[in-house]
C-alpha cells in the first residue's frame, strides 16, 4: 500500500501515474517493447504530459494506478474497458460456481434418495464437488471460450429452434461443462467440436456475398446425398460436417449454410440459399472461411 | 414520449442530429457507431454541467440495450477507455479549465453510480474516482468553491458505495478534509460550511441527522 501512496504523492509534481509512455521501469531497459533501442538521453522523469505527442509503442502500457486488488501485482490489462470486462467475467464465473455447487448438492441429495430405492447410480452429470474445477483463471478462460460460441447468430438460432427439453444427446450440440475436470487439450477439443456442431444453425449465406460463389441448390438434394457424401473421398471433416446437417431436418432452410458465419448477432436475419459446393470447398481451403 | 425522453436524459442541449443519434443508440445500439456515441456523450459531459450530473443514466441505458440486443459491450468499452484517457489528462484539464475538470469528476462519479457489473460497482473505477476526490481535497482546490462544491456533491451521491469498495482510502480522504477544514488558511466560509456538513454526513453513516438537516438546509428555498 505504501507503494501506491508514494505514487499518489507524486501526482502533484508530475502526472507520472498517467503517463502514456513506456512503463515505469522502461528507462532501465535498453530496448523498447518493439525491440528498438531506447535513446540514451531519455530522462524518465521528463515522461510527463509533454510526451503525449510522441507516437506510442504498439503495446505500451501506461502505468496502472487502477489496481482494485490491493497489494497484488499490476494487472496485465491496464485499460478500463478490458479491466471491467475481466471483472465481469470473474463475477459471472463466481456466481455460476455458487449456482453449480448448489445444484450438485441438490442432485446428490435427491440421488441418494433414488439410489436407496432403485439402486441405480448416475454420476455423469454430477461430479463430486471435490472433483470440480475451481481454479478461477481456468474457469474464466473456459467461460470466455463458451461466450465466443454463444455470441453467434448460429447459437441464437439454435436455442430458439430447439428448446432444452427437446434436445437429443449426440444430435444437438451441448455446451461443455466448464466445472468438470478436463485436461486443457480435452477441453479445447470439446469446444472446437461444439462450435463446429453449432455451425449447422448458421444463417444461409447472403446473395452476392464476396466470400464464395453461391449456387442455388435444393436442400432435399443434400439430405439425399448425405449418405453418399459420407462415403465420399472427402476428408473426415466434410462427412462429419454433412452429418451434422441432417440433425435439424425439421427446418431445412435453417441448417448448414454455404459459409458459416462467426458474426455477432445483429438482430436481423440474413436470407440466402444453400451452397453445397462451398461446403465441400471449405475442407480444401480450410483457413478461408475461418478468417472471413 | 419525445419530450419525456429528452427530459429524462437531458439531451436537449444537443443538436437535432445528435439527439437522433442518441435516441437510436438507446433503442438499437448495434445500428449506430457506438464509439462516436461514447465520444459525443463524454464531450458534452465535459462542457455541460447539467448533463454531466445525469449522463450516467443514458450510458446505463445504452449499455443495457446493447447487452440485450446482441450481448456486446462495445459502447461500455469505448466509454470507459475514453474516460481513462481524460483521467490521464486530468491535471492538464484542470489547469486549462476548472469547469471542465469539475464536469469530468461529476461525470465519472455519475458513471460509477449508474454502471454496475453484476450489481456491483466497477472495480476499475474505484481508485480513479478516489484519485479525483483526493485531488479536489488538496489545498489549492479547497480555495475554489466550485471544486469544494463538486467534492461534497460526489460524496453525497456515491460516498457510501465508494466506502464499501475501499474503506481505507475513504478514511484517508476524510483525514485530508478534516485537515483542510481546520488548518487551511484562506478557506471561504462557504467552503468551510460544505466541509463541515460532509464531515457530519459521513459521521452519521452517510445520512444527515434531522437536527443537522435543519441546521444546514432549513433556510434553503429550493
Amino acid at each position: 500500500m505504501s507503494f501506491r501512496n508514494s505514487l499518489r504523492h507524486q501526482e502533484q509534481r508530475t502526472s507520472d501515474d498517467s503517463r502514456k509512455g513506456p512503463s515505469r521501469w522502461s528507462h532501465c531497459r535498453k530496448r523498447g517493447a518493439d525491440g528498438s533501442l531506447r535513446p540514451h538521453d531519455a530522462d524518465p522523469s521528463v515522461l510527463d504530459d509533454g510526451d503525449r505527442d510522441q507516437p506510442r509503442h504498439a503495446d505500451s502500457r501506461p502505468a496502472s494506478f487502477t489496481t482494485p486488488e490491493s497489494d497484488g501485482p499490476l494487472p496485465r490489462c491496464a485499460d478500463w474497458g478490458s479491466e471491467v470486462e475481466k471483472d465481469e467475467l470473474r463475477t459471472d464465473v463466481r456466481r455460476d460456481m455458487q449456482r453449480y455447487r448448489r445444484r450438485i448438492l441438490v442432485n446428490d441429495f435427491s440421488e441418494r434418495e433414488r439410489k436407496t430405492s432403485s439402486g441405480s447410480s448416475d454420476s455423469r452429470d454430477s461430479p463430486i464437488p471435490t472433483e470440480m474445477e475451481t481454479d478461477e483463471a481456468v474457469l474464466m478462460r473456459r467461460q470466455k471460450q463458451i461466450n465466443y460460441g454463444k455470441n453467434t447468430i448460429a447459437y441464437d438460432r439454435y436455442i430458439r429452434e430447439v428448446p432444452k427439453h427437446l434436445r437429443q444427446p449426440g444430435v444437438h450440440p451441448r455446451t461443455p461443462n466448464k466445472f468438470k475436470k478436463y485436461s486443457r487439450r480435452s477441453w479445447d477439443q470439446q469446444i472446437k467440436l461444439w462450435r463446429v456442431k453449432l455451425h449447422a444453425w448458421d444463417p444461409p449465406a447472403q446473395e452476392g456475398s464476396d466470400l464464395q460463389a453461391i449456387e442455388e441448390i435444393d436442400l432435399d438434394d443434400i439430405m439425399e446425398t448425405e449418405s453418399g457424401a459420407s462415403s465420399s473421398t472427402e476428408s473426415g471433416t466434410s462427412s462429419h460436417y454433412l452429418k451434422v446437417v441432417k440433425a435439424p431436418s425439421s427446418t431445412p432452410e435453417d441448417s448448414c449454410s454455404g459459409t458459416p458465419n462467426k458474426v455477432m448477432r445483429i438482430g436481423s436475419e440474413i436470407e440466402g440459399s444453400f451452397d453445397l459446393e462451398a461446403c465441400l470447398n471449405e475442407v480444401k481451403e480450410n483457413g478461408n472461411w475461418l478468417t472471413s | 414520449m419525445e419530450n419525456s425522453g429528452k427530459e429524462e436524459y437531458k439531451i436537449q442541449s444537443f443538436d437535432i442530429e445528435t439527439q437522433q443519434l442518441l435516441k437510436t443508440a438507446l433503442k438499437e445500439p448495434s445500428t449506430v457507431d457506438l464509439e462516436k456515441v461514447a465520444n459525443v456523450i463524454v464531450d458534452q459531459s465535459l462542457k455541460d454541467q447539467v448533463f454531466s450530473k445525469e449522463a450516467g443514466r443514458i450510458c446505463y441505458t445504452i449499455v443495457q440495450a446493447e447487452a440485450k440486443q446482441n450481448n456486446a459491450n462495445v459502447f461500455r468499452r469505448n466509454l470507459l477507455n475514453r474516460l481513462q484517457q481524460e483521467f490521464k489528462n486530468r491535471e492538464e484539464t484542470r489547469g486549462r479549465s476548472l469547469q471542465e475538470w469539475v464536469c469530468y469528476v461529476t461525470f465519472i462519479c455519475n458513471v460509477f453510480d449508474y454502471l454496475k457489473v453484476n450489481n456491483m460497482p466497477m472495480m476499475a473505477l474505484v481508485h480513479p474516482v478516489y484519485d479525483c476526490l483526493f485531488r479536489l481535497g488538496q489545498p489549492d482546490s479547497l480555495q475554489n468553491e466550485e471544486e469544494v462544491d463538486c467534492l461534497v456533491l460526489q460524496l453525497h451521491r456515491i460516498g457510501d458505495q465508494l466506502e464499501k469498495m475501499n474503506v481505507q482510502r475513504m478514511d484517508e480522504l476524510f483525514f485530508l478534509l478534516r485537515d483542510g477544514f481546520l488548518l487551511q488558511e484562506g478557506l471561504g466560509s462557504l467552503a468551510r460550511l460544505l466541509l463541515l456538513e460532509v464531515l457530519e454526513f459521513r459521521a452519521g453513516g452517510w445520512r444527515l441527522s434531522d437536527t443537522a438537516q435543519k441546521y444546514y438546509y432549513s433556510e434553503v428555498s429550493d
